[in-house]
């Protein structure tokens, strides 16, 4: 173990200073933050920057407001009563798509207006009902209390409360979070592929350019191949950990920045919704709401981040394996570096069925094919991503670890298969693969 | 004699197709052993079976009397023919990697590469990546990965294809340093005149057979056929009118002005002292001693004699 250890972190060494891990470090974790980012803003679409006019006669507000961080919403105040009508023909009030009612009552009633040209879309609604309550919340601490405002916002717990359909109490319609396990069951896929090349590519490097004859001399095959997986692996592993990171930094960001009035439940207080909100009915809200962001909603709120990143790694490893052993066995038995790639296309071609196996259970969750899919192990680590993000029917729970133990367990035994081959194949050259041959090594333990 | 390695019976196969058929071979402790035979002839797959690269299908490998095991890689040392490095490392990190794979420590790793490198006045090259060195210079740092773990048995196999004469010469006097050590030496290799040089004993590898065994001297001697060197000052032409019948001039070599050396064999019932007597009156004799077939010429001889080819 020790031997297969060293060659592990000789591996690992060669593989995390290579150029292109560095460079699919960073852009591989940009581009699925770009990709999520688009999605973000896809859900905003349509969203116009708005110019409201804040009549404020009485000067309850001290023409003072909550800045608008996304620059989306321009407030200006005056300080006397203007006539709807005016508001409507008025060239100078042309330029405004809202006007802000906040009349002398509004600190007892704690209703207000907006007028508006064009109907708005929940995200301005929220966001103007945010910023109004946020400064009145100040005016009322100032005026009512002896608190300061710091105190106050420290003992206002804002509840976040869970609308379900009594038909669907556990929102399984909501697709999107099968998109979620779809996402990281390709990850994994992505990176078998990736790292089951490197495998191919490295073994068959060390074969062409003879130094695994000298390894040899000190290892077994078995412990030089279980290194040589093992070392790629960990590289893997150190990659997904980076993308991990940034993309986590990354959304943090963009929460904290790009989408902060979206996600603070304050901006949710039904109870004094605008007056368009308000004559919805609840479900009708929620849907909005869903339709205002599914993608944001999704990320920052539904995602159970420390469940799905366990059971990656608990699949990835196992899927690696599985993979890596296939990738290995090729790179050992092929004649030259040509011949092992050509023999990738069927492997591929597995991890694409893999792919489009998840996809399937992603459309068809309720299909007898989707109990297959998870115990074969070429489709299990995909499709169990799936089914966990999907969530498992009561009862059904058990097929996640029984699927994870048959991975292993096939993994294994590929590993003694794979074994073979490479203590057969490694210090063959120059030949063309044959599957006879291929039998033919199996046999020969 | 102390026994280092015995080989009985080794027999493998590739493919239906014999690549080592029943080889014996014993090494002493402190020889140097060459294993000499022509491309393709199974030499490779012995080597490889006393590594334990391959296993072989019959036989038994001993070392020091024991079953070799793998315990026992940790004390052989093995230059490959087909020797690679890995073009990105660093001399020392290789060397680190290939020490630490034979269980060195760190610090005993680190002490036998200072060693060496001085030793080979290479001392600069230690943070040198290896796509950075010529070819001769690569070998030179596979020679030091294959002896850093101070091996007792260090298996070459051709140790000098690929190094300039200098080279030849370094490594040499490195294996003669090791052998006065006591370390034991397997050499394959085309280099007769290296084999001459520094192999006590040979075994010749014919079609996966062993064909031929035993000391250097011993094996020249016992293909001599009777032709003696004569080196003078003259003209050969009066040497050759000088010989009797019983003696034939078989070649010659001018090696400067009337300066000759003459390859003369003898007719029965003659001998060396009968034919100094008759040059001794024509030319001026410098040297004269006995011809013993070069390890070339009995290599030859015997991969293409036909009666030891079935």
């Amino acid at each position: 173990m020790k031997i297969s250890w060293l060659v592990a972190l000789r591996e690992l060494a060669e593989r995390i200073k290579t150029r292109s891990f560095i460079t699919m470090a960073i852009i591989g974790p940009v581009f699925v933050l770009l990709i999520a980012y688009l999605l973000f803003v896809v859900g905003e679409k349509n969203k116009p920057s708005w110019k409201v006019l804040i009549v404020d006669p009485t000067q309850i507000m001290e023409n003072k407001i909550l800045s608008n961080t996304s620059g989306s919403i321009k407030y200006d105040f005056i300080n006397s009563y203007v006539q709807l009508k005016d508001f409507e023909n008025g060239t100078r009030y042309q330029k405004y798509d809202a006007l802000l009612e906040v009349n002398e009552k509004v600190l007892s009633n704690k209703v207000g207006y907006l007028f508006y040209r064009e109907k708005p879309s929940l995200s301005f609604a929220t966001s103007v009902q945010f910023h109004l309550e946020r400064r009145l919340e100040e005016i009322l601490i100032k005026r009512f209390t002896k608190m300061t405002i710091k105190e106050f916002r420290r003992i206002k717990q804002p509840i976040s409360l869970g609308f379900r359909n009594i038909y669907d109490p556990k929102n399984e319609s909501f697709n999107l979070s099968g998109w979620v396990g779809f996402f990281f069951g390709g990850v994994i896929l992505f990176f078998i592929l990736l790292f089951g090349m490197t495998i191919l590519r490295s073994i068959s490097t060390e074969k062409s350019n003879r130094i695994v004859e000298v390894l040899l001399a000190s290892v077994k095959p078995r412990q030089l191949m279980l290194g040589k997986i093992t070392g790629i692996g960990l590289a893997a592993l150190i990659q997904f950990l980076i993308w991990v990171i940034i993309i986590a930094l990354g959304l943090m960001i963009m929460r904290e920045t790009l989408f902060q009035d979206m996600m603070d439940a304050s901006n949710w207080n039904f109870s004094q919704m605008t007056q368009q909100v308000k004559h919805q009915t609840i479900s009708e809200r929620l849907m909005h709401m869903n339709n205002y962001n599914d993608f944001v909603e999704l990320v920052f709120e539904r995602i159970k981040y420390g469940n799905m990143l366990f059971y990656f790694m608990l699949f990835f490893c196992a899927g690696y394996l599985f993979y890596g052993t296939f990738f290995a066995a090729l790179g050992a038995t092929s004649g030259s570096e040509n011949d092992g790639q050509q023999f990738v296309i069927p492997i591929v071609i597995v991890l694409v069925i893999a792919l489009w196996a998840g996809y399937y259970v992603l459309l068809n969750p309720e299909s007898s094919l989707v109990y297959w899919f998870s115990f074969i192990p070429f489709t299990a680590p995909m499709v169990s991503m799936v089914r966990l993000a999907q969530g498992y029917n009561s009862g059904e729970g058990y097929q996640l670890f029984l699927s994870f133990f048959l991975l292993v367990l096939s993994s294994l035994f590929m590993l003694r298969i794979a074994g073979r081959l490479y203590t057969n194949g490694i210090l063959q050259f120059g030949h063309r693969l044959k599957l006879a041959q291929f039998i033919k090594w199996i046999q020969n333990g | 004699m102390i026994s280092m390695l015995e080989l009985e019976g080794i027999s493998k196969s590739f493919f239906q197709k014999m690549a080592v058929d029943d080889v014996s071979l014993n090494l002493y402790e402190g020889e140097v052993f060459g294993l000499l035979g022509p491309n393709g002839a199974g030499k490779t797959t012995l080597i490889r079976i006393i590594n334990r690269i391959i296993t072989q299908e019959k036989g038994t490998v001993k070392y020091k009397g024991e079953l070799m095991k793998g315990k026992h890689l940790a004390s052989i040392g093995y230059l490959p023919e087909e020797r690679g490095l890995y073009k990105t490392m660093t001399v020392f990190d290789h060397a680190m990697f290939l020490g630490r794979l034979r269980r060195m420590s760190r610090s005993e790793v680190v002490t036998s590469l200072t060693y060496w490198l001085e030793k080979f006045e290479i001392e600069n090259w230690k943070n040198k990546r290896i796509e950075e060195l010529s070819k001769g210079m690569a070998q030179k740092v596979q020679f030091i990965c294959s002896v850093i773990h101070n091996p007792d048995l260090l298996i070459l196999d051709e140790p000098f294809s690929g190094f300039d004469p200098v080279n030849v010469e370094l490594i040499q006097t490195e294996l003669m340093n090791m052998k006065s050590k006591g370390k034991t030496i397997l050499l394959s290799s085309h280099n007769m005149k290296s084999v001459e040089e520094i192999c006590d004993r040979v075994a010749l590898i014919h079609q996966s057979k062993k064909i031929v065994e035993g000391n250097v001297t011993e094996l020249r001697k016992s293909r001599k056929d009777g032709s003696y060197a004569l080196r003078f000052r003259g003209s050969i032409l009066a040497l050759v009118n000088g010989l009797w019948t019983g003696f034939e001039l078989i070649d010659k070599e001018e090696i400067g002005k009337d300066y000759f050396v003459a390859y003369i064999s003898l007719r029965e019932g003659y001998s060396f002292h009968d034919l100094l007597k008759v040059a001794i009156q024509t030319v001026e004799i410098e040297a004269a001693w006995e011809v013993l077939p070069s390890m070339q010429k009995i290599f030859i001889d015997l991969v293409t004699d036909k009666s030891l080819s079935c």
